[in-house]
């Protein structure tokens, strides 16, 4: 693709779609518990996003935007997932067990926030960072840019 | 007070990985820092000792449980207590030695984290109350010993000595756990001092052979005894310091311990006492022997301390009291000796620039406070008055005299032995400080005035123990006393004493030194007939057959692994679908009469009917289309009505991920679409017929398989448990989800990771690719 062109419908609406993508996938981070959703589901989602801002606007661009690169994502994804795994033991609990706090609020009612969403979040993070490593690692070789 | 004793453990590995935070706060000041931490438990221990009477046991309990039923307990009681004053005392001052001899390497954060690692697992060792810690303080010992002997990794021998010693003593570490389990299994409970109050017969049981044999592979290897001695002369490429910590008082004498230790269940058969026997008498003397060949002064050191080795080894196999009484002295002689002797090597190779003995002369002039107290230490490894080392050595000799029967064998190559260490410190004295020697006198780099107190303190003090205790050896008493109460369960008064009058030994002790003067005399004649024998044996060299053997082992897995490792994918694929296929056509029912679902059929659906309508189309499509796009898109068709199949049965998570996946490998599949070769038919009719064929094979019994899955209930289905626990227990109510992070949470752990690993797999795939480029300068 040469550089000169540029599509600046293309370019805003993949802005857009971008924001779009990254809230509703917290979005069903979050509800994934109750309702239909989750870290995998919302990891794709998310770097759904982030591959049409790459193709748009260029590898350089979004590992910028990333703040840090797809494989510290990965990292952190682990990592989260390694902590939520030894919470437990400080507990006196098995290794992945669930531990759960319960916080009660006058608008929203009791929420349950445990260790599960912690490592939905590691999953989450993981998932994107795999899928944007592959396809910028792609990109870089094709010269997307 | 002792029962602060685990926490100071404890505060000695964190002081090891802490390392990395105190290293750039200290610099060269690092060592002399850490060494604070084995001088506490010295402190403590030697405080102790005073609580030590002839029965003295105390056991720690932890309130820890790393495995079920595994406490980390402690166990205090006079075998420990000598092992870790040891351990601590030298370790305290080999890091006292090491800030100076390391502060010219590079690295040193790494050393001294590897050291004090070593030391925290030794010393865990020598205290640990449980099997199964033992052993993993056991392996922890080698794999650390296996960083500090590999210290120098830019030299091929290092890294080779390093290999070799991991490996041999990795291998007597998983004999150890095969034992220990086994006795464990037995017992019912890994706790040591449970297992003894017990009093379980292991002696009679059927597998006593195979725990035996466990056990003294495990022992062999780590305490280098004939024939896996090899490794230890090659780990003196480490570092002095490491090499004067792993001969004196940790590692090679972890062995000796667990003999100890194990006594009481495993001991007092005729197959330990003959086995160890053999073994100990054959390390004994080989040690000594080769160590009369040698130029390098470590290696001389290497091989003297094979040789007491398989002393220890020995005494433990004779057995009686009076040989285990004489284990622990000669234990605590040969740490003292040793270590300081191995400092003065370093010492030395710091000041003059090398080790070999025939090079270095008259150092007792420039180096006088080293010099008087390596002859010291000379004098306690050629065992003479007023040394500990006569104490030691008096005691050995009573107890190879006391064994009926044997003694014709042991006592002479024991004398034998002994001959060649006091030749050999007469050698090392005359070659090296005797100040009248007609040899040029040795250029000095460092004469001692320059060397900082902490850098010979080593040797010094250690010296100056060992002459303390050779004049009062009485302080030993209660001690040994309380040592042998635990090995030999009976409670024996000793007492140690310098001069026993005179008697039998003492008239051994009289011709073995007479006789080592003459062998240091003539030693010229005899160098050289060991030399030939040495060249003879090189023929047999054990370090290069060992070599030779793994060298040998990796290059047929290699082979093997590229028979198998082919890159074709087609094959691989092919492989694995004609293995799966044979062995589901084994177990399927071939009576599809029988095949009828369990929950009966349920109506057609139109919708059903049109999705399976557009994915066969869709599949026919691909199949036959000549153009690679439209082939990709049928795909991508096809996954999409699976995940429509998905949400037409209620499995909204699942249909959704299907959906994404399916639209994100659309995505990927069109970015490399346009750099893939032209869509052209290469493969012969041959092989497409034989490609339909399988696949014809695999769409078939996959059917089947599915419709078995349909009509065979074996175990009660799970979900059940899964809809009513997800909200109760575990606070969602998306099934799916929960299973995922919750219920099966462990198989999505090992998922995450296989994604990584995958990704890291295509990340480097990529680069690779990317970096030829480049060099190749496109």
């Amino acid at each position: 693709m040469d550089n000169n062109i540029r599509n600046i419908i293309l370019e805003k609406v993949v802005q857009l779609f971008l924001k779009i993508m990254l809230i509703y996938s917290v979005y069903l981070l979050l509800r994934g518990h109750n309702n239909p959703g989750g870290g995998f589901i919302a990891g794709i989602i998310a770097s759904t996003g982030f591959i049409f801002y790459a193709m748009i606007y260029g590898t350089e661009k979004i590992k910028k935007l990333m703040f840090f690169s797809s494989r510290q994502w990965i990292g952190f994804g682990l990592m989260f997932v390694f902590i939520s795994a030894i919470i437990p033991l400080f507990f006196t609990k098995e290794i992945l067990t669930g531990v759960w706090i319960n916080v009660e609020h006058s608008i929203t009612g009791a929420i349950h926030l445990g260790t599960p969403l912690l490592f939905d979040t590691g999953v989450y993070f993981s998932v994107t960072g795999v899928i944007l490593t592959i396809a910028i690692s792609i990109m870089e070789v094709l010269k997307w840019n | 007070m002792i029962k602060i004793l685990p926490l100071l453990l404890g505060l000695l590995f964190v002081a090891g990985f802490m390392v990395v935070v105190f290293y750039p706060l200290l610099k060269k000041r690092l060592g002399l820092f850490l060494a604070i931490f084995p001088l506490m438990i010295f402190v403590l221990l030697f405080l102790s000792i005073k609580d030590v009477n002839s029965d003295y046991l105390l056991v720690l309990h932890g309130k820890t449980e790393f495995l079920k039923n595994i406490f980390l307990d402690f166990r205090v009681d006079g075998l420990s207590i000598i092992f870790g004053l040891l351990i601590s005392g030298i370790g305290f001052l080999v890091l006292l030695y090491a800030s100076w001899y390391m502060k010219n390497y590079e690295r040193q954060g790494h050393f001294f984290m590897y050291l004090m690692l070593f030391m925290a697992a030794m010393t865990a060792l020598v205290f640990s109350d449980n099997l199964i810690m033992l052993f993993v303080f056991w392996e922890l010992t080698s794999v650390t010993s296996f960083l500090l002997i590999g210290f120098d990794y830019h030299l091929e021998k290092s890294r080779q000595a390093a290999l070799q010693s991991l490996l041999i003593t990795g291998f007597g570490g998983l004999c150890l756990l095969f034992a220990s389990i086994l006795i464990g299994q037995i017992a019912g409970t890994y706790q040591i001092s449970e297992i003894i109050s017990q009093n379980t017969d292991f002696v009679n049981h059927p597998q006593y052979k195979l725990i035996f044999l466990m056990i003294l592979v495990a022992v062999l290897t780590k305490s280098a005894q004939f024939p896996f001695h090899f490794w230890l002369p090659g780990a003196m490429q480490a570092p002095t310091p490491v090499s004067a910590y792993l001969h004196s008082a940790t590692m090679v004498n972890a062995g000796i311990y667990l003999l100890l230790r194990l006594k009481p269940m495993l001991g007092e058969t005729e197959l330990w006492k003959y086995t160890l026997i053999l073994s100990g008498v054959i390390t004994m003397f080989l040690g000594a022997f080769f160590s009369m060949g040698q130029k390098d002064l470590k290696r001389i050191l290497a091989f003297t301390t094979i040789s007491a080795l398989g002393t220890m080894v020995l005494l433990i196999g004779i057995g009686t009291p009076l040989s285990i009484e004489a284990t622990m002295v000669f234990f605590i002689v040969h740490g003292l000796y040793k270590g300081g002797l191995f400092m003065v090597a370093g010492i030395i190779d710091k000041s003059t620039g090398t080790r070999d003995i025939y090079v270095l002369s008259k150092l007792f002039r420039p180096l006088p406070l080293t010099s008087i107290f390596a002859i010291l230490s000379l004098i306690s490894m050629a065992g003479l008055p007023p040394m500990l080392g006569f104490v030691g050595k008096e005691l050995v000799y009573v107890a190879k005299i006391q064994l009926p029967g044997l003694s014709w064998v042991i006592l002479p190559l024991g004398v034998g032995a002994n001959i060649m260490m006091v030749a050999i410190s007469l050698t090392i004295f005359f070659e090296i400080f005797y100040p009248l020697k007609n040899k040029p006198q040795i250029e000095i780099k460092y004469p001692e005035k320059k060397l900082p107190w902490y850098f010979i303190a080593g040797p010094i003090v250690l010296a100056a123990t060992s002459l303390l205790l050779g004049i009062a050896p009485g302080g030993l008493n209660t001690l040994v006393s309380n040592a042998l109460f635990v090995t030999k369960d009976q409670l024996i008064d000793v007492h140690l004493l310098l001069w026993h009058g005179f008697n039998q030994v003492v008239l051994l002790s009289i011709f073995a030194v007479a006789l080592g003067v003459l062998v240091f005399v003539y030693r010229k004649y005899i160098n050289r007939f060991i030399h030939y024998i040495i060249e003879w044996l090189n023929k047999y060299h054990l370090p290069t057959l060992f070599m030779k053997v793994l060298n040998t082992y990796l290059h047929v897995a290699n082979k093997n692994t590229s028979r198998l490792q082919h890159g074709y994918h087609r094959f691989y694929l092919m492989t694995f679908f004609l293995v799966t296929i044979i062995i589901a056509a084994f177990q399927v029912n071939w009576n599809l009469s029988e095949l009828k679902p369990l929950s009966g059929y349920t109506p057609i659906n139109i919708n059903m009917l049109l999705l399976i309508l557009v994915g066969t189309l869709a599949t026919i499509f691909a199949v036959f289309s000549k153009s690679r796009l439209s082939a990709i898109i049928a795909m991508g068709v096809i996954g999409y009505v699976i995940g429509l199949i998905y949400l037409l049965y209620g499995a909204i998570d699942l249909s959704i991920t299907q959906l994404l996946v399916e639209t994100v490998v659309m995505v990927l599949f069109v970015m490399v679409i346009y750099y893939l070769p032209n869509f052209a038919l290469l493969s012969t009719r041959k092989s497409r017929i034989r490609d339909i064929i399988i696949s014809l094979m695999v769409g078939f019994m996959v059917t089947l398989v599915v419709l078995h899955a349909n009509a065979i209930n074996i175990y009660e289905p799970i979900s059940g448990f899964f809809a009513e626990n997800s909200y109760l227990k575990a606070h969602g109510r998306n099934i799916v989800n929960v299973i995922l992070v919750d219920f099966r949470a462990l198989d999505t752990l090992g998922e995450v990771t296989v994604l990584t690993l995958a990704a890291v797999g295509v990340y480097s795939l990529f680069r690779f690719t990317v970096n030829k480029k480049i060099n190749n300068g496109q």
